[in-house]
Order: structure tokens, then C-alpha cells, then sequence
């Protein structure tokens, strides 16, 4: 067990490592905290913005108009946020992804770790929480802005639904980074790969708008299978256990599939 | 120490091996020797627990490769036919993820990648990263990860490719190095090396076992004739006459009158393995008044056997002859060999 723990954290420093060796995570991370902070600065207090409804809301309660419902500004904004974040992630995971193992079979170490005493497990799993820790890296610092922006809000609001919105964003993120490693080990191809996952992720969106267009029991039941569905219950502070248990099933069943597939590949190769 | 038996491997319908068995002893070294495509590297992956066999059992220090595949991975050191680096790692810490995964202990990780990296001379390349390494280099980092946890199997896939001949030469004498401690099974194209490194040989051919010996046995015994050339001056009829005469001597050709000086003559006698016969043609041919120039035995060498066992057709009466490209690409590979 402890071996397998240490092989564990060797493969996921090895992994870390990785990132700072390529310039390719550097541009990813940059680009998305470009379009973070952009989209921070919109939502907050852009021409549409949040902060823009609240006035133009308070002003149409001074001309004596019909009074609009009542509106949480800290609540809408973090809803908004996080959920921009997930959509803005769904263009970043693939690329995260892709490489994983597709670059082990392309230079020919997967023929190490297939040949070392680890097993196809504890390769998958070190692998995923390293892609995870690096996408948790990417997130943080736009959490940091938008808790000083929540900071200012008065009343001042808990941070209970903050967190758990930001919970619901790593594990959807995790959940969709493990399909994509499986993804990653069918193929030799980094490209391949990365469009594949992507490809994944419309189908999860697609699943999540048949739900939502479905009526009656088989609506409700695709919708307790959707990714999107169980990530934006998170994003209103609804926590829900259902949800975390399909976020772990999903990882579950990427590493599953991720150490099938290396095993079934050892079986093939040709 | 490694036992194969009977093993088998098809890719769909393809036959890559068929029925080999062979083994190899603690502390020796077996050069595993056949032309491309020989089914060298899927014997190799097979004993390294990569692929599983279709049929017929490997046991790797007494454990099966296919149902005791961690207990044989940790006792195995394996560099497959490209070396598994990462390209953005430096030597080091590439050589220390290795010894990591491997199962070193922390406090010896550190002084492990040091002695690999001493024995294959990286010392100096330490720092660098492997992107940066030329293909020599590459190659001894390959080595060195197959070293770095002193398994007591160590399995090279054609260990000297893309080395220069010193290189070669070092590399060798690590192998030789390392055998005694370690068994060690290397598989390669190149015959001088099987030759100069290894204890044993299996030669293979079309997937199947054609010998296995030492190199010194497969020379003498497949070769089974021993051959002179002989240059005199004088009458070549009667040196024709007498030689035939003589008793293990089965046939006297005269070669072509190429660069020789008048009335030399060169003859080429083939004869039964006879280690005396060069003094009784050396005194039939004097005793008869003629001038004898130059009298020289040749030995069988390792190319001739291994051309000799690979082109012929083997006993399953399949047509297996080699494709004489292919044979003449091993010589000419063996020649410069040895004129590097």
C-alpha cells in the first residue's frame, strides 16, 4: 500500500514537473487568465453588467415602476462567474488532457511504466491529480479577484456558496479531465486526442439540453446523469449529494477506462 | 535465471515467434542474434512483461512473466528497442523518477543514479536536459535506466544501436561488467558483438530457434571443414595431384591467377576438420619441389555459421531462405563493424 502511494506521488511529481518543462501549459494558463479576468471585469461592471441591472433595478424603483424581484448582487455575480468558468474550462480541458498519455505512447515510456513494478492504476490516478492540482493552479488566482470583489459587497456575504461553487467547478473539471485521459490513451496523437475530448464535452452539453427538452420521467433521468446539471446545482449553492456522487463516478470511470485501456493496449500492439 | 519454453506470439495471423525455447544461466550473458525481423524485440517485450505470449510459458528468475508480472517487473531492468526517455527531464532527474518507480529506497536513489551514470558516462550530462542529448548519449541513458534499481535480470534490446565505435566498445565492456551479478539477455543484428560479449548465443530466424551454443562451439561445430589456401610456385597439376591425394582433403580448387606473379598459383583446399592437416600440406607440397608461398588456414567465422543457419531452409520444410539484400546488409553491418 505505501508502495503503491509512493509510486502514486512519484508519477504525479513527475507530472507537475512536466508542466514547467513545456511552454504549452504556460500559454494555456495565460490565455485563460486573460479571458478570466476580462470576463471578471464584464460580468461586474460591464455596460450589461451585474452592478448595471442592480442600479438600473434600484432606479426603476425610484420612478415608482412596477418593483422588479428582489436581486442578490454577490449571489448573481458568483453564480454568473463560476459559471463562465466552467464554459471557459470546457475549451481548456482538452488541452490539458490531450497529452497525458498520448505523449507516453508517442516517446515510448509507456513501454517503461508498463515494464516498471507500478501498477496501471497507480499511473492513472498520479496522472489525474497532477492535471487536476495544475487546473485547480489555473483557478486559484481568479478566485482570489473575485473574493476581493465579493469581499466588497455589503451585507457581506458567507463563503459558503463561493466555495461550494468552486468545489462543483474542480470536480466537473476533474470528472471531464479523467474521460479525457482515457481519451488521451487510446491515441498516439496529441491533436487527436484533444479533439475527441472536445467532442465529449458537446456530447455532455448535448445530453444536458435532450434533458432539459425531454419531459416526464426519461428527462429526469438523463438530467440526473448530466454534468452540466449537477455543476450549475453547485454554481446556486445547492449542494446536493447525488451530484458529488456522479462527479466521482465520472472519475471513477475515467481512471477505470484509463487502466483498461493501457492493459487491452499491451494485449493488442501489434 | 530466465527459462523460456515452447513460447508462441501471433499478431492476428501473422506468426512473430513460434514454439522457442531457450534459457540463460545466473551471471551469464545470452546474445540473442537474427537477422530483422526475427522476432527478436517481441521475445524481448515478452520477457519484459510488456506482451503476453500466445502461447508457452517465460519465467523470469523463477517467476512467470504473464501471472507474476509486478514480481518479475521488479527484477528486470529492460531497454526496449527505442529508449522510453522524457525528452523534457534532465538526466538525472529522469534517472531518479526511474529509480523511484522502480522501488529504490530514497536514501539510495541518489547513489544508484550516480553509479549508473558513472558506468555509462553521463556524469558530465547530468544537468542537461535529454531534449538537448544526442542519439549516443540518448542510448546510454537508456542503459543506465535499465541499471539504475541492480535488477538481477537485465533485458537490452539491441543495446549498441547509434553509438559510435567507441562508444560500442565502452558499452561493452559495462555488459561484460555487469555479467556474474547480473544475467543478462541482449538481443542484436550485429555478429562481432555476440562474438566479443556473450557466453551463450541463440540465433533466431523466421520467429524460430536455429542454435544455441557458445560462439566458439557454433564456429567449430556447425562449420564441421576446415579450408586452407595455399599459394605455391611451380607446377599446379602436381600440386593439385598430391593434395587431393592426402586424406581428409575432400576438394582442391584452383583460384583465379588474380595479382599473382608468374607461375603462382592459389589453391583453395577444403577438407574434414583436421587441425594437422596444414603440416601435411605444408610437407607434401616442399617434399614435391615446389615453392610454397603462403599457407593459411580459415576459420569458419560467427557469419559464415549464422548465414550458413539462416539461409538454408530450416527442418519444418518451409521455404525460409532470407532475402539475399538482407544477408548481404548483415555482412556488410558485420564488416565495417569490425574495420571500425
Amino acid at each position: 500500500m505505501v508502495i503503491i502511494l509512493k509510486n502514486i506521488l512519484a508519477i504525479y511529481q513527475r507530472e507537475l514537473q512536466s508542466y514547467f518543462a513545456s511552454p504549452l501549459p504556460y500559454i494555456i494558463a495565460a490565455v485563460f487568465w486573460l479571458l478570466g479576468g476580462f470576463f471578471l471585469v464584464a460580468i461586474l461592471l460591464g455596460p450589461q453588467g451585474i452592478l448595471a441591472q442592480a442600479a438600473m433595478a434600484d432606479q426603476s424603483v425610484q420612478m415608482g415602476l412596477p418593483t422588479p424581484p428582489p436581486f442578490d448582487v454577490a449571489y448573481e455575480f458568483n453564480k454568473a462567474y463560476v459559471g463562465l468558468l466552467g464554459s471557459l474550462s470546457m475549451f481548456v480541458l482538452p488541452m490539458l488532457s490531450m497529452g497525458l498519455y498520448a505523449d507516453e505512447r508517442k516517446q515510448g515510456t509507456l513501454e517503461l511504466l508498463a515494464t516498471s513494478p507500478v501498477t496501471n492504476w497507480a499511473v492513472a490516478l498520479g496522472k489525474l491529480l497532477a492535471v487536476v492540482s495544475f487546473y485547480i493552479a489555473m483557478v486559484l488566482p481568479l478566485m482570489v479577484c473575485q473574493a476581493i470583489a465579493l469581499g466588497a459587497a455589503t451585507p457581506p456575504t458567507g463563503s459558503g456558496v463561493f466555495l461550494l461553487s468552486h468545489l462543483g467547478l474542480v470536480l466537473m473539471a476533474a470528472s471531464v479531465l479523467a474521460l479525457g485521459m482515457f481519451i488521451s490513451s487510446l491515441t498516439e496523437s496529441t491533436v487527436l486526442a484533444a479533439i475527441m475530448t472536445f467532442a465529449l464535452i458537446l456530447l455532455l452539453w448535448l445530453v444536458d439540453a435532450v434533458a432539459q427538452g425531454l419531459p416526464g420521467v426519461l428527462g429526469s433521468a438523463i438530467a440526473h446523469l448530466s454534468l452540466l446539471k449537477h455543476f450549475t446545482d453547485f454554481t446556486e449553492g445547492i449542494f446536493d449529494t447525488g451530484g458529488l456522487v456522479l462527479f466521482l463516478s465520472f472519475i471513477g470511470l475515467g481512471l477505470y477506462l484509463t487502466a483498461q485501456s493501457i492493459e487491452t493496449l499491451r494485449f493488442q500492439r501489434s | 535465471m530466465i527459462e523460456v519454453e515452447h513460447l508462441s506470439k501471433t499478431y492476428g495471423s501473422t506468426t512473430a515467434i513460434q514454439d522457442i525455447t531457450f534459457g540463460a544461466q545466473p551471471g551469464e550473458i545470452l546474445g540473442f542474434l537474427g537477422p530483422n525481423g526475427a522476432g527478436k524485440t517481441t521475445t524481448m517485450r515478452i520477457l519484459a512483461g510488456y506482451l503476453p505470449a500466445s502461447e508457452g510459458t517465460a519465467r523470469v528468475a523463477g517467476y512467470d512473466v504473464h501471472t507474476d508480472s509486478m514480481a518479475v517487473r521488479q527484477r528486470i531492468g529492460y531497454l526496449p528497442e527505442s529508449p522510453p526517455l522524457y525528452p523534457d527531464m534532465t538526466v538525472q532527474g529522469f534517472l531518479i523518477f526511474v529509480a523511484k518507480i522502480k522501488g529504490v529506497s530514497s536514501d539510495l536513489r541518489q547513489k544508484r543514479a550516480e553509479i549508473a551514470m558513472d558506468h555509462c558516462g553521463l556524469l558530465d550530462k547530468r544537468k542537461v536536459l535529454i531534449r538537448k542529448l544526442s542519439k549516443g548519449y540518448r542510448q546510454r541513458v537508456g542503459i543506465a535506466q535499465a541499471i539504475i534499481h541492480d535488477p538481477p535480470v537485465i533485458i537490452l534490446d539491441e543495446p549498441t544501436v547509434g553509438l559510435d565505435p567507441r562508444q560500442i566498445n565502452e558499452v561493452r565492456q559495462l555488459i561484460k561488467g555487469l555479467a556474474g551479478s547480473h544475467t543478462i539477455i541482449l538481443s542484436t543484428h550485429i555478429l562481432p558483438e555476440v562474438s566479443m560479449t556473450c557466453d551463450r548465443v541463440t540465433i533466431i530466424n523466421r520467429g524460430q530457434v536455429v542454435a544455441t551454443d557458445t560462439p566458439d562451439n557454433l564456429t567449430t561445430r556447425l562449420s564441421g571443414e576446415a579450408a586452407y589456401e595455399v599459394e605455391i610456385k611451380g607446377d599446379v597439376d602436381i600440386a593439385q595431384r598430391l593434395l587431393t591425394d592426402l586424406t581428409p582433403v575432400r576438394q582442391v580448387t584452383l583460384l583465379g591467377p588474380d595479382h599473382l606473379p608468374d607461375y603462382h598459383h592459389r589453391l583453395r583446399v577444403s577438407a574434414e576438420a583436421d587441425r594437422a592437416l596444414g603440416g601435411a600440406i605444408a610437407a607434401a607440397l616442399v617434399n614435391a619441389g615446389l615453392e610454397l608461398h603462403e599457407l593459411r588456414r580459415q576459420q569458419a567465422t560467427l557469419e559464415d555459421v549464422f548465414l550458413n543457419l539462416t539461409t538454408t531452409e530450416p527442418s519444418s520444410g518451409e521455404a525460409v531462405a532470407l532475402e539475399p539484400s538482407l544477408s548481404e546488409e548483415i555482412v556488410e553491418e558485420s564488416i565495417e563493424e569490425q574495420e571500425a
